[in-house]
């Protein structure tokens, strides 16, 4: 295997060179990004090109089971959001530890609040220090990605793309895209 | 413009498929196309799962049925599987994973990317199969714009380390919440050099098969990915260095980032907060 591995960086060695550098906190916030919203206390303006924010006048009921659901987001409209909060929990999404889902709460058109419902990874040790460690950092991942103006998150992970799938089903059950 | 999304249930997990219709495009016309792509998504699930014993790639992998007596599909991703490990130099090798010959790697990505293609209509201006994290897209969310993607930071999972706007997919592979999963194909043992490796490129499958390899290879897999025409490559270390191809197609990243030390030929950070972003 050791020759292996030196056959190979023969072999990349002149390649191309890679940009390197440090990034020692490396964070995206709020407002780091070209065409994210900076303004937290109202419905994220309608940025060119983004995803329309739903209009607040077709906000239905929720759908009462977990599973497949597809919702249909008309033309954006922006008209004054409701400022009532509206809370509802995705569908429980199996990830490599276990079971978990995840509620979300909007006001308006607006993630207030992101908590996991339900975990059971089963009491495997290894899953719960992963799960503590993981969780209430991906919370506040939720919200900086509404904020960031993208249309998905890549992650090598089970735990975090459970976690994103079970809070697009609740958002997608509040018509919150 | 009109946006349909739908979740559904399968591979072991849930797929999110977000079609961007145009607005006179009744929705009635786009249901039936998210209804073929979840039937191709499940389809796959059926043939290629080796979590369900029947499957047929279950069977074959303990040696009940041959190849040719499984569906053509099965014939056709591990010929596509041969040209990764092959593009891969080695780094990504179903055959050589414990309990035989495993295609996961490559499948995930592979069905996502068939149930995109059947996506594709003149009632659509923008589609995305995301498949827990590994996505496929064509077109943009309106007007003239890409898609743009987050990518998680390794080190911090809650957060984003960067923004990228790839051309059609964009797969990350690493360990950071799944424990040592990753083989390394030259000694069977798990192993992964770096915290996680993102690529993107012009096809799912074989990004997705690309990102598991470079995972394993560490910062070497850069230089086999730059190598694949259309492909480009991000690997994040364990301590939070990044590096990436010239070409990775970068949107952002993080604004503590230092300013210096990573000016990139295509001038790939211009689009950091405070200097004019390109106009894309």
């Amino acid at each position: 295997m050791r020759r292996a591995m030196i056959v190979m960086a023969a072999t990349v060695a002149g390649l191309v060179g890679v940009l390197t550098f440090r990034t020692t906190p490396a964070r995206l916030t709020l407002g780091a990004l070209p065409g994210a919203s900076v303004t937290r206390t109202a419905p994220p303006p309608t940025v060119a090109g983004a995803p329309p924010p739903p209009s607040s006048t077709t906000t239905t009921g929720a759908p009462p089971a977990p599973g497949p659901t597809t919702t249909t987001t008309p033309a954006p409209t922006t008209t004054a959001a409701p400022t009532t909060s509206r809370t509802a929990t995705g569908a429980s999404v199996n990830y490599n530890w276990g079971v978990m889902s995840v509620s979300a709460t909007v006001t308006g058109t607006r993630i207030t609040k992101v908590f996991i419902a339900s975990l059971d990874d089963g009491g495997n040790s290894r899953s719960q220090s992963i799960d503590q460690q993981s969780i209430p950092i991906l919370e506040q991942q939720a919200l900086q990605a509404q904020s960031a103006n993208i249309q998905g998150v890549s992650g090598a992970s089970y735990t975090s793309a459970g976690f994103a799938q079970s809070l697009q089903s609740a958002l997608g059950k509040l018509n919150v895209k | 413009m009109h946006l349909v999304h739908h979740l559904e249930e399968v591979m072991g997990t849930v797929v999110t498929i977000d079609v961007y219709a145009h607005a006179a495009a009744p929705s009635v016309e786009i249901t039936p196309l998210v209804d073929r792509a979840c039937l191709l998504l499940h389809q796959a699930d059926d043939v290629f799962s080796t979590w369900k014993p029947d499957s047929p790639m279950s069977r074959l992998r303990r040696g009940e049925i041959t190849c040719a007596q499984a569906p053509p599909e099965v014939a056709e991703v591990l010929e596509l599987c041969a040209t990764a490990r092959d593009l891969s130099g080695g780094w990504f090798d179903p055959w050589a994973l414990p309990g035989g010959v495993d295609p996961t790697g490559f499948v995930k990505g592979w069905a996502a990317q068939r149930a995109l293609d059947a996506l594709v209509s003149p009632l659509v201006t923008g589609a995305i199969v995301n498949a827990a994290g590994d996505i496929a897209g064509f077109g943009g969310p309106g007007g003239s714009r890409p898609f743009r993607f987050g990518i998680v930071d390794p080190t911090a999972p809650g957060d984003l380390i960067c923004v990228v706007e790839p051309p059609a997919a964009l797969a990350t592979s690493g360990t950071y919440e799944r424990g040592a999963h990753l083989i390394d194909p030259r000694s069977g043992r798990p192993m992964a050099r770096v915290a996680s490796a993102s690529v993107t490129g012009p096809d799912l499958g074989l990004a997705d098969a690309l990102a598991t390899a470079v995972a394993v290879a560490g910062g070497d897999g850069l230089g086999v990915v730059e190598a694949v025409d259309g492909f480009e490559a991000m690997t994040v270390d364990f301590d939070g260095s990044m590096h990436w191809t010239p070409g990775f197609p970068m949107a952002a990243i993080g604004e503590a980032a230092p300013s210096a030390g990573g000016q990139g030929p295509d001038g790939s950070r211009s689009a950091l907060p405070g200097s004019p972003g390109p106009n894309r």
